[in-house]
């Protein structure tokens, strides 16, 4: 057990939890802290969390990043304290968004909405299940169409630590766009798990911006329930740091559901990143396409696990995954294990994964256009990631990814 | 212009070309024509410098430079332009982000200052109207889910937009319907210039009844068999390369 | 079509037969002692006794492996005896006249008449009967040319040198909770030697049998291919048909020297156990090769039997321009369990790797796919590929796929596909609307499905395999 695994249970204790928080609590005392043995832990290191000093000074104000041309409702968080007066906004109709240090004294089950989509298996997230104070509750109403995107930003600086939970649940036929944008890159730990219901018939097109960077560790997921007939369309879009570790779960809880993940990470020098998804298909004649890219720099090390996991009765379903790997240096390393777990016969699955380098009809191709050998590489290596921020749909957000990115990636170093 | 004496070169274990000589002045058209297998693609990969295809012997000049020590981009800088046959897509790479970053380098080479994000897109936007490319060919990917046509076009598009000395076009003709052939010759002909030359390789005469070669050359087993006028590839339409001899014939098989 | 499937696949294990033969059987149980007695039975040298006693003491350390996606009761290691031998076989036989007439039998029941084997198919036969090596024909010949083909107990008198150089050295003593195991207590195998430059004259063969009740098997096997020779080898099982789950653990160590290559096929048809799962196999076995430069290890495996698989032949490619491959049909039916696959570990450059895998599954059975593909640092150009394909028949069974990719190298490129079909309702009427039973129909279908793995057999084994299918298949639709 580890000394910061015990502090947490130790202030879980002290905090009187009820109902979900108490049972993740429970449950939390019966977790072995990871090791390289633990499946889910076989190639991070968690010790960076046991490291981490934290500090009691008040951190420099920050402020959240602009992004061009974009519209959107934001709701920050510094150091996971929400920094609006949710009652001054003016919402859109149909939209309503409770923080949860108001219901948490008005209304005493609100943390009852906890882990009932997470799974319980996440070590952090049960953290976070006992540790989040504070976070949002976001619901729409049915048939509700909010255009203007709700982005929740986070923003983590020095020697903090920060847990914010999110709770979405989209009524049947309502659409809802969410950004969850994290950035952080001094020494801090931040958590942040969020669960969304899809209702029946509803969309929800969500990306999540998990850009803390350096020294900055940060660990979260993404749960997804989807009910009959409900589309997710998401885009995960991750730095790595010194500890940079995502779960995200899509469960097909009703037929006819459709779900598509895509997922670039961008691992610069010495950072890690660890992505978990895992897609649930408990009913029949659900879809689901995952595509996860990455390219991993010098001393990176790159962590993907994407399972399929088709229950009994999961007839009819079509299941892809697809994870490609760009390895920089002999000194980085790309872990990536596709898993397929199946249960039901009729059904299309198929997954692959490729650590490549570039292609040599490519870059031929370039260098026979007079474009210099490095440049080539540079245009072809982004080029991979490209293809992912070319399938975003809201423009000036894929603009503004792609100019991130490539400031980025025009820091490493290509061969 | 261009200068190729006793050229051998070998892809793998295996010698293609074996002894090709040619030479080419400014503003001229040579048309290679010959069997399948004869080596034909093999001139424009090894002139253009790709990886794995080695020259064993002979010499080629540039423009008075040895084109042998370059770089395939230093080469293209020089100002050879090879069209491809199958051009390769490049998913993620767009149009406009290449064909800048191409004109650009050609333009450094030549120290002319860099083309402007609009100066740039002007001109690209003329020349996809000259090879009947809609506009939003320039966002998409590299040749991306392009038709074959529609590849060969952007392959002539990128030639007018480089404006190069040297243009080697390689089967650009192979798949193309008449209409598409007519847009290509349309392309390569609005080029013809007293400073330009080309060297048109072609399976078949039909695309020469496009573009006027000034003189037909049949490679056949890596070396050039035959040269004549215009009148030749007539000839090659007519009997086939049957007539050339052996060695031709061979290679055909 | 579900009920005629279940119906179906309740067939006959054909091998499951006991054979009426007097053994000698150590009392179940597992000590310092009991080893002693084995090395001590076997007339071991003091080196090997001791190599046994450091195996057990780390196996004692161990805990069983729990990775995999099998479900399976404990094992308890004290209710096994540990040695059974034949009583004929105390004063070895020294051709096959000699050897006990019923054993004989069995054999030819098996379909393995070793004197036919030895007259037409001039394949060198080492059978393995329980815990020892009963025979092994053609041996004159293979001497002729400089090639041993001995039983390991054996060789450790004759060639101790080769022994005591190679043993453990690519399954280390205590490399895992089974293998640390078949140090300990391993009884017989088969032990080849090819001598530099050499090509084995004729093919090399072992089938194993477990006969006696509550005994494990635990048999070692050691190929050493020296420089620019060349071996293939093949391996049957069969067991019979009891109540009880009995014990495989064995290890396979093949050496591929530079230039060497050997070729190692196996078909298993352990008793998988009965229709509710009581009895059969518990197969834990690792196999492991290493290739020096330019060598070449290719395993093929063709999986019906046993109640649980454990099973991962892999290469280590050490050498420069080494290649591995794996070639795999893996067939679960009734109850049956499998977690099966490969380990390929690119250290040297240009180092190539292919891995196809077939894994069918039927009734309520579960067949995984576990796989790893590791490209060093230093494994420049290195160049891997691997296809896992998945068939279920019936709604009841599962397939799985748990593939680790780990590089390091940025000029290495691997490749990983993984698919999942079934035979459909639309391909047997299609075929029965073409005059074909559904059994055929299925039994083409599979047939088709593993192609690409029977290529890589032996043609006598690639015709066996196929049958063996057939019958595992038997009736699986209707």
């Amino acid at each position: 057990m580890s000394q910061w695994l015990e502090q947490v249970i130790a202030r879980g204790e002290q905090a009187n939890l009820t109902g979900p928080r108490l049972q993740a609590l429970t449950a939390l005392k019966q977790q072995r802290w990871p090791t390289r043995k633990s499946e889910a832990w076989r190639y991070t290191s968690v010790t960076p969390v046991e490291q981490l000093e934290l500090s009691t000074e008040s951190a420099a104000p920050a402020s959240p990043t602009k992004i061009a041309g974009l519209d959107s409702l934001d709701l920050v968080f510094i150091d996971g304290v929400l920094q609006q007066q949710l009652n001054t906004l003016s919402l859109p109709e149909g939209l309503t968004i409770q923080a949860l240090t108001t219901l948490n004294t008005e209304e005493h089950s609100a943390t009852a909405l906890f882990a009932q989509i997470k799974p319980a298996h996440h070590l952090f997230g049960l953290v976070n299940d006992v540790l989040a104070e504070q976070g949002l509750i976001i619901n729409v109403a049915p048939g509700a169409d909010i255009t203007l995107p709700v982005r929740i930003i986070n923003l983590s600086s020095q020697g903090k630590e920060s847990h914010v939970r999110v709770v979405v649940r989209l009524g049947e036929q309502a659409r809802l766009c969410v950004i969850e944008q994290g950035e952080g890159q001094d020494p801090c730990l931040h958590t942040y798990f969020a669960e969304y219901q899809i209702g029946a018939q509803a969309h929800l097109e969500h990306y999540r911006l998990a850009l803390h960077t350096g020294k900055a560790l940060q660990v979260g997921g993404n749960h997804f329930r989807l009910l009959e007939k409900a589309q997710l369309s998401s885009t995960l879009v991750a730095f790595g740091s010194d500890l940079s570790r995502l779960d995200v779960d899509i469960e097909h809880a009703g037929e006819h559901a459709k779900a598509k993940f895509n997922a670039i990470y961008l691992l610069g020098t010495g950072e890690t990143f660890d992505l978990h998804s895992c897609i649930e298909h408990a009913v029949p004649n659900g879809t689901t396409e995952e595509n996860a890219r990455g390219i991993v720099g010098d001393r990176a090390k790159a962590v993907f696990n994407g399972r399929i996991h088709i229950h009994r009765h999961a007839q009819k379903t079509l299941a892809e995954l697809n994870n490609r790997n760009l390895l920089l240096s002999r000194r980085g390393q790309i872990n990536t294990k596709p898993e397929l777990e199946i249960y039901a016969d009729d059904v299309k699955c198929a997954h692959g994964a490729t650590v490549a380098e570039i292609e040599e009809k490519a870059l031929y191709y370039l260098l026979s256009r007079g474009i210099s050998r490095s440049q080539a590489l540079i245009m072809l290596n982004f080029g991979f990631i490209q293809e992912l921020i070319n399938e975003i749909p809201n423009a000036p957000l894929a603009n503004w990814l792609h100019d991130k990115l490539r400031h980025k990636f025009s820091q490493m170093e290509v061969k | 212009m261009l200068k190729i004496h006793n050229l051998h070169a070998k892809v793998e274990d295996k010698t293609i070309l074996k002894g090709l000589s040619l030479e080419i002045k400014p503003g001229e058209v040579h048309a290679i024509m010959g069997p399948n297998g004869a080596g034909k693609s093999t001139l424009g990969y090894v002139l253009s410098g790709r990886d794995g295809y080695e020259v064993i012997d002979g010499q080629v000049e540039l423009g008075g430079k040895d084109l042998l020590e370059l770089e395939t981009e230093e080469r293209a800088r020089e100002g050879l332009f090879l069209a491809f046959q199958y051009p390769v897509e490049i998913p993620g790479v767009s149009n406009m982000e290449f064909m800048k970053e191409s004109v650009n380098a050609m333009r450094e080479a030549r120290g002319e200052e860099p083309l402007s994000a609009a100066e740039f897109l002007k001109k690209a936007k003329e020349a996809c109207k000259q090879v009947h490319l809609p506009l939003d060919f320039l966002k998409r990917g590299v040749n991306e889910g392009f038709s074959g046509g529609e590849k060969k076009r952007n392959e002539i598009m990128q030639m007018i937009l480089l404006e190069p000395k040297l243009c080697i076009l390689d089967e650009s003709d192979s798949g193309l319907d008449i209409d598409a052939l007519q847009v290509v010759a349309d392309g390569v002909n609005s080029q013809r210039s007293p400073e330009r030359s080309f060297i048109v390789v072609t399976h078949y005469q039909r695309l020469l009844d496009y573009i006027k070669p000034d003189f037909v050359h049949i490679l056949a087993d890596g070396k050039i068999v035959k040269s004549g006028d215009a009148s030749l590839a007539l000839e090659v339409e007519k009997e086939g390369y049957a007539w050339l001899g052996g060695k031709a014939q061979e290679a055909d098989a | 079509m579900s009920e005629q499937i279940e119906q179906a696949l309740s067939r006959k294990y054909e091998a499951g037969f006991v054979s009426d033969i007097e053994s000698e059987t150590f009392a179940a149980g597992l000590d310092e002692e009991v080893i002693r007695k084995i090395s001590a039975m076997k007339n071991e040298p003091q080196w090997l006794l001791e190599w046994r006693l450091k195996a057990f003491e780390s196996w004692q350390k161990m805990e069983e492996p729990e990775w995999a996606h099998l479900h399976y009761a404990k094992i308890d290691y004290q209710a096994i005896s540990y040695y059974s031998a034949p009583k004929s076989m105390k004063d070895k036989p020294k051709s096959l006249d000699e050897v006990d007439p019923e054993l004989l039998r069995t054999y030819e029941k098996l379909g393995i008449p070793l004197y036919e084997q030895q007259m037409l198919a001039g394949v060198a036969v080492d059978a393995v009967f329980d815990s020892v090596s009963v025979v092994t024909t053609f041996r004159e010949k293979l001497e002729e040319a400089g090639v041993i083909f001995c039983p390991i107990s054996e060789a450790v008198h004759r060639f101790p040198d080769l022994v005591k150089k190679y043993l453990g050295t690519v399954v280390p003593r205590s490399d895992n909770y089974f293998a640390a195991l078949n140090s300990a207590v391993f009884t017989d195998g088969s032990f080849v030697y090819i001598p530099k430059g050499v090509r084995s004259p004729m093919e090399l063969s072992t089938y194993f049998r477990i006969n006696e009740q509550n005994t494990g098997q635990f048999e070692r096997t050691l190929i050493i291919a020296d420089e620019g020779s060349y071996v293939s080898y093949l391996e049957g099982c069969t067991a019979p048909q009891r109540d009880e789950n009995q014990l495989h653990a064995a290890v396979v160590e093949l050496v591929a020297l530079d230039n060497a290559k050997i070729k190692y096929s196996t078909v298993q048809n352990w008793y998988p156990g009965d229709e509710n799962g009581k009895g059969g196999i518990y197969n834990f076995v690792t196999k492991r090769g290493i290739c020096h430069t330019n060598a070449h290890i290719s395993w093929t495996q063709v999986e019906t039997g046993s109640a649980i698989t454990w099973k991962y032949p892999s290469c280590i490619l050490k050498g420069d321009n080494s290649v591995g491959e794996f070639y795999s049909v893996a067939l679960a039916r009734g109850k049956q369990q499998a977690d099966t696959g490969t380990k390929m570990i690119h250290l040297g450059k240009n180092t190539k790797s292919t891995i196809i895998s077939k894994g069918i599954s039927a009734g309520d059975a579960n067949n995984a796919y576990r796989g790893l593909v590791q490209m060093g640092p230093n494994a420049d150009g290195a160049r891997n590929f691997t296809q896992c394909d998945s068939l279920l028949i019936g709604d009841q069974c599962g397939a799985h796929t748990f593939p680790y990719i780990e590089s390091r190298n940025p000029s290495a490129i691997v490749e990983h596909e993984a698919t999942t079909s079934k035979v459909s309702d639309e391909q047997l009427f299609l075929c029965q609307q073409r005059g074909l039973n559904a059994e055929k129909a299925v039994s083409m279908i599979v047939n088709g499905f593993c192609k690409e793995v029977f290529k890589e057999l032996p043609m006598e084994f690639a015709v066996e395999a196929g049958k063996l299918l057939e019958i595992s298949l038997e009736g699986s639709v209707g």
